[in-house]
C-alpha cells in the first residue's frame, strides 16, 4: 500500500509519542507507586466497627487535651445521631463510611467532607455557639433524604466528651491532615 | 462572494444526482446532511420533553414538605434519567442538528467530509437512547444518578439493571459522538468553500470545532470508567471496590475528566450559534470575531485542566485543589472575553428586537449568573459549604439552560424559517421567551437560597420547617411558567408549518452564505459552489471589505457527487471530492450494534458474539473497495 511520505512520518512520530506516554504512565504507576492522589490513611470498610478508632462513636479528648469526634456513616444514619461539641474551640473529625459515598456537611459551616468507604476523612474545626443541622449531600440511596442528623456547639465549661480516648496508635491522633 | 447561477438543465441534472430516493429505502439510506441534521434536532427535542417531563414531576413531588407522591425508588430514576437526557441526549446532540444542518451551507459545500459517517452517528445516538429508554419500559432505569459514583453503583448496593443500562449505554453513545466529532474536524479543515480561510468562517465553526476536538478527548474517558463499572458489576472484579483493593475514588476522577469537559462540549457551539446571529440583528459584524473565535479553542484547552473542582471535598492534597481552583477561576477569562464581545456588537450595532436577539439577551443574562455563581465556587472553603446542595443545582441549571437551551431556542427562531421555508410567529416568539426566561429565572434562582439553607441535592423529600418551604414552591411555579414557554413554542413551530409567512432566502437579512439559497435549500446546497472573498459574504457590498464579481469561474461539479476539497487554513481549492451515495451500510451498522449491547446488558453471549459478528462484516461491506466508476457509468442509471 502506498502511504504518503508525510503521512508516514506523522504515523510513525505518533505511535513513538504514545509509547512515550505510556511509558511514562507505567514508569509513574509502577515505577513511582503514583497512583490518583487520594486519602493517606485507610481502613478496611468491613472491619469499621471493629476498628480501635471507630468501633464506639462520639466526642472525646486526647491526651493533650484536644477535642475529637469520631463519625461513622452508614446507609441512612449518622453514628452518632446526635454531636454536642465545645464551641470556639478546635474539634478534629475522624470520619468514614462502611458502605456507599455519604457527604458529611454541617450546614452552613465549612465542615464537609466526603466520606470513603476504605478511608477515613480527617479535618480540624470550630464552630460558633448554637444548633447546627448535620445533612448528608452524597446521594447514597433511596433513603438519603433521611439521613440527618443534629449538632449543638455548646460553652466549653459546659461541655463533657462522651466517650474516653480510644485505644489509637498516636498516627490517628496527630492525624495526617486530609484537607 | 461571487454569485453565480447555473442554468436550469445544470439544476435539474444536480436535484437527480443529489436527491435522496423516496419511499423507506430512502428514510433509511439518507446521507444527506441536512436530512440527517433535521433527525437530530427532532430526535434530541423528543428527548427534551422526556426529560422536562421527568423534572416536572419531580418538582411536583419537591413542591411541599413531606410528600410522598411517588416512591424514593423512582425519583431516583427520574432524576437519574433527566441528568442522562438533559445532558447526553439532548444537549449536546440539538447542537449537533444545529452543526450537520448548517455547516455545509455556511461553508459553502454540498455535504459533511463523510456523508455515510454522519448518518452511522445519527443512528448509534438514536439506537443508544432507545437503549436507554428501554430501561424506562421494564421500570430498571438508572438510578445511581448521571455520575453514577461508586460503589453505589457496584453490583452489592444496586443489583438490578439499572446501572448496566447506564455503563453499556453511556458506551454506546460514546460511539456517535466520537464519530460525529471526527466528521466535524474534517470538514472544517477539508470542505470549506474557496477563499473560506480559517479566519472568515462563522463563529459556529469554531465552537463545534473546539468542541468535537474535545469530544475526541474527553469521551474515552468515559468509555474507559464505563468498562470498567461493566466489568465491576458483570465479571466481579475489584477496580472500584475499597475492600478488595479498588479505588473509589478513580471512578470520579475518570467521570470528571470527561465530565467536566463535557459541559463545553455543550457550551462552545452554543456560543457559536450566538455569536452567528448576534451581527445579524445588531446590524453590523461581531466585534472581535478573532478573540471570540480564540475563546472557544482556548476553553476547550482550559476544560481539561479544571475536573478535580467536583471532588474538592474528598480530601484531596491542598496543592491538587489549589491548583484545580486557579484554572476553574482561570476558565471564566475566555467565557468573559466572548461575552464582552457580544455586548460591544450590540453596544456598537442598531440592535433591532426580534425573538432570536431576545433569547440571545436572555442568554447573556442567564451566562453571566450561571458564569457568577459557577466561579464563587471555585475557591475551596466556599465550595465545602455548598458542595451537593442546592446552589450547585442551580449552578449547572443556569449554566446548561442558560448557554445551551437559549441559544437554541434562539436558534430556532432564526434556522427553523432556513430548514421549514416558514417564519415563526413573533408575537407567540415574544411569549415563549417571555415565559421562559421568567419562568427559568423564577425556577433556579431560589435554589440558590435553598442550597445556602442547607438542601442536599437529591433528596426525594424533605421535613417542613427548616427553612426550605416557600423557595420549593416557587421553583416549582417556575419550573412550570417554563414548560408551560416550551409548550408554546410547540404550538408556534406547528401552526408555523401551515400558516407561517413564506421565509424567503434570507428573511433576517444574514450575511452568512446559508442565507443565499432558497428556504429550504435543495439538495445539492449550491447550483454553483461559492468563491468567498469576506467573512460576511452577503454584506460584502455594503462592508466594502471586497470587490463585487469578477472572480474564477467555478466549474458547477455536477458529474456526480462532488464537491471542493480545499486546503487547511486558506482554503485553496485541491480538488474535486466523490462523495458517497445513499447507504443502508450505517443503519445496518448501529443496529448490530443495538445488537450487541442487548447481548452484554442481558449476559446472552451468543447474541453479542452475533452483534459483534454483524459490525464486522457490514464494515467491511462498507469498505469493500467498489469500482472507481467512470463518469458516465456513474450517472447513466439515473439519466433521464
Amino acid at each position: 500500500m502506498k502511504i504518503d511520505r508525510y503521512e508516514k512520518i506523522w504515523m510513525w512520530a505518533s505511535g513513538a509519542m504514545l509509547c512515550a506516554f505510556f511509558a511514562t504512565m507505567a514508569g509513574a504507576a509502577i515505577g513511582s507507586s503514583i497512583g490518583p492522589p487520594s486519602h493517606v490513611q485507610t481502613i478496611d470498610p468491613q472491619k469499621v466497627l471493629s476498628d480501635p478508632l471507630f468501633h464506639q462513636q462520639g466526642t472525646w479528648v486526647d491526651r493533650g487535651g484536644r477535642v475529637h469526634a469520631t463519625i461513622v456513616a452508614t446507609a441512612f444514619a449518622w453514628l452518632p445521631a446526635q454531636l454536642t461539641l465545645p464551641a470556639a474551640t478546635p474539634v478534629t473529625f475522624h470520619m468514614t463510611s462502611i458502605d456507599v459515598l455519604h457527604g458529611f456537611e454541617i450546614v452552613r459551616t465549612n465542615a464537609q467532607a466526603t466520606l470513603i468507604p476504605g478511608y477515613v476523612s480527617q479535618f480540624t474545626t470550630q464552630f460558633a455557639p448554637g444548633d447546627y443541622m448535620i445533612v448528608c449531600n452524597e446521594y447514597c440511596g433511596v433513603g438519603h433524604h433521611i439521613m440527618a442528623a443534629k449538632m449543638a456547639a455548646i460553652p466549653r465549661s459546659q461541655w463533657r466528651p462522651t466517650m474516653a480516648a480510644p485505644d489509637v496508635p498516636p498516627a490517628h491522633e496527630n492525624g495526617h491532615d486530609s484537607h | 462572494m461571487a454569485i453565480t447561477t447555473a442554468p436550469t438543465a445544470s439544476t435539474d441534472r444536480l436535484t437527480t444526482i443529489w436527491e435522496t430516493s423516496p419511499g423507506l429505502y430512502g428514510i433509511l439510506a439518507s446521507v444527506d446532511h441536512k436530512t440527517i441534521g433535521k433527525r437530530y434536532l427532532v430526535t434530541a427535542f423528543v428527548f427534551f420533553l422526556l426529560g422536562g417531563l421527568e423534572a416536572a414531576v419531580m418538582r411536583w413531588q419537591l413542591t411541599r414538605p413531606d410528600t410522598h407522591l411517588l416512591a424514593p425508588e423512582v425519583y431516583n430514576q427520574l432524576f437519574t434519567m433527566h441528568g442522562v437526557t438533559m445532558i447526553f441526549l439532548f444537549a449536546s446532540p440539538i447542537l449537533s442538528g444545529f452543526s450537520n444542518y448548517l455547516w455545509p451551507l455556511m461553508i459553502g459545500a454540498r455535504d459533511m467530509a463523510f456523508p455515510r459517517v454522519n448518518a452511522l452517528s445519527y443512528w448509534t445516538f438514536l439506537m443508544s437512547g432507545i437503549f436507554l429508554y428501554s430501561s424506562v419500559v421494564i421500570g430498571q432505569a438508572p438510578d445511581g444518578g448521571w455520575f453514577a459514583y461508586v460503589p453505589m453503583t457496584e453490583q452489592a448496593y444496586s443489583p438490578g439493571l439499572n446501572m448496566d443500562f447506564y455503563a453499556l449505554g453511556m458506551i454506546f453513545l460514546a460511539i456517535s459522538t466520537t464519530i460525529g466529532a471526527i466528521n466535524f474536524v474534517v470538514t472544517f479543515f477539508k470542505l470549506r468553500a474557496p477563499g473560506m480561510s480559517v479566519n472568515r468562517v462563522p463563529i459556529i465553526l469554531w465552537g463545534t470545532l473546539s468542541a468535537s476536538i474535545m469530544i475526541v478527548f474527553a469521551a474515552p474517558a468515559l468509555t474507559a470508567s464505563c468498562i470498567l463499572l461493566y466489568f465491576d458489576r458483570r465479571f466481579g472484579m475489584h477496580f472500584f471496590d475499597a475492600a478488595n483493593g479498588g479505588h473509589p475514588l478513580l471512578w470520579q476522577h475518570l467521570f470528571w475528566m470527561f465530565g467536566h469537559p463535557w459541559v463545553y462540549i455543550v457550551v462552545l457551539p452554543a456560543i457559536g450559534l450566538a455569536s452567528d446571529m448576534i451581527p445579524t440583528f445588531a446590524r453590523r459584524p461581531l466585534a472581535g470575531y478573532t478573540f471570540v473565535a480564540l475563546s472557544t479553542i482556548t476553553t476547550a484547552i482550559l476544560g481539561f485542566g479544571v475536573w478535580v473542582h467536583h471532588m474538592f471535598a474528598t480530601g484531596l492534597p491542598q496543592l491538587a485543589t489549589t491548583f484545580f481552583s486557579a484554572a476553574s477561576m482561570m476558565i471564566t477569562i475566555p467565557s468573559g472575553v466572548a461575552i464582552l464581545a457580544w455586548i460591544a456588537t450590540l453596544w456598537y450595532g442598531r440592535p433591532v428586537l426580534k425573538t432570536p436577539l431576545l433569547f440571545m439577551a436572555g442568554f447573556i443574562v442567564l451566562f453571566v449568573i450561571g458564569g457568577l455563581n459557577g466561579v464563587m465556587t471555585a475557591p475551596v472553603p466556599f465550595d465545602w459549604q455548598l458542595t451537593d446542595s442546592y446552589f450547585i443545582v442551580a449552578h449547572i441549571h443556569y449554566v446548561l439552560v442558560g448557554i445551551n437551551v437559549f441559544p437554541v431556542f434562539g436558534a430556532f427562531y432564526y434556522w427553523l424559517p432556513k430548514m421549514t421555508g416558514h417564519m415563526l410567529s413573533e408575537r407567540l416568539g415574544r411569549w415563549v421567551f417571555a415565559l421562559m426566561f421568567v419562568g427559568g429565572n423564577l425556577a433556579f434562582f431560589p435554589m440558590h437560597i435553598a442550597g445556602m439553607l442547607g438542601m442536599p441535592r437529591r433528596i426525594y423529600t424533605y421535613q417542613a420547617g427548616l427553612g426550605w418551604d416557600t423557595v420549593n414552591l416557587i421553583t416549582t411555579v417556575g419550573a412550570y411558567v417554563f414548560a408551560v414557554g416550551v409548550g408554546l413554542f410547540l404550538v408556534d413551530f406547528f401552526r408555523s408549518l401551515r400558516h407561517g409567512p413564506l421565509a424567503g432566502n434570507n428573511p433576517w437579512d444574514g450575511s452568512t452564505l446559508e442565507w443565499s439559497v432558497s428556504s429550504p435549500p435543495p439538495s445539492y446546497n449550491f447550483a454553483v459552489l461559492p468563491t468567498v472573498r469576506s467573512r460576511y459574504p452577503l454584506w460584502e457590498d455594503r462592508l466594502g471589505e471586497a470587490p463585487r464579481g469578477g472572480g474564477a469561474a467555478v466549474p458547477v461539479l455536477d458529474d456526480g457527487r462532488e464537491t471542493f476539497g480545499t486546503s487547511a487554513l486558506d482554503s485553496d481549492p485541491e480538488e474535486v471530492l466523490r462523495m458517497p451515495d445513499d447507504s443502508l451500510w450505517p443503519v445496518l451498522v448501529s443496529l448490530a450494534l443495538l445488537i450487541l449491547f442487548y447481548g452484554l446488558l442481558l449476559s446472552l453471549w451468543w447474541m453479542a458474539i452475533v452483534g459483534v459478528t454483524g459490525v464486522m462484516v457490514l464494515m467491511v461491506g462498507w469498505f469493500w473497495p467498489s469500482r472507481i466508476p467512470t463518469r458516465e457509468t456513474a450517472l447513466s442509471p439515473r439519466e433521464p
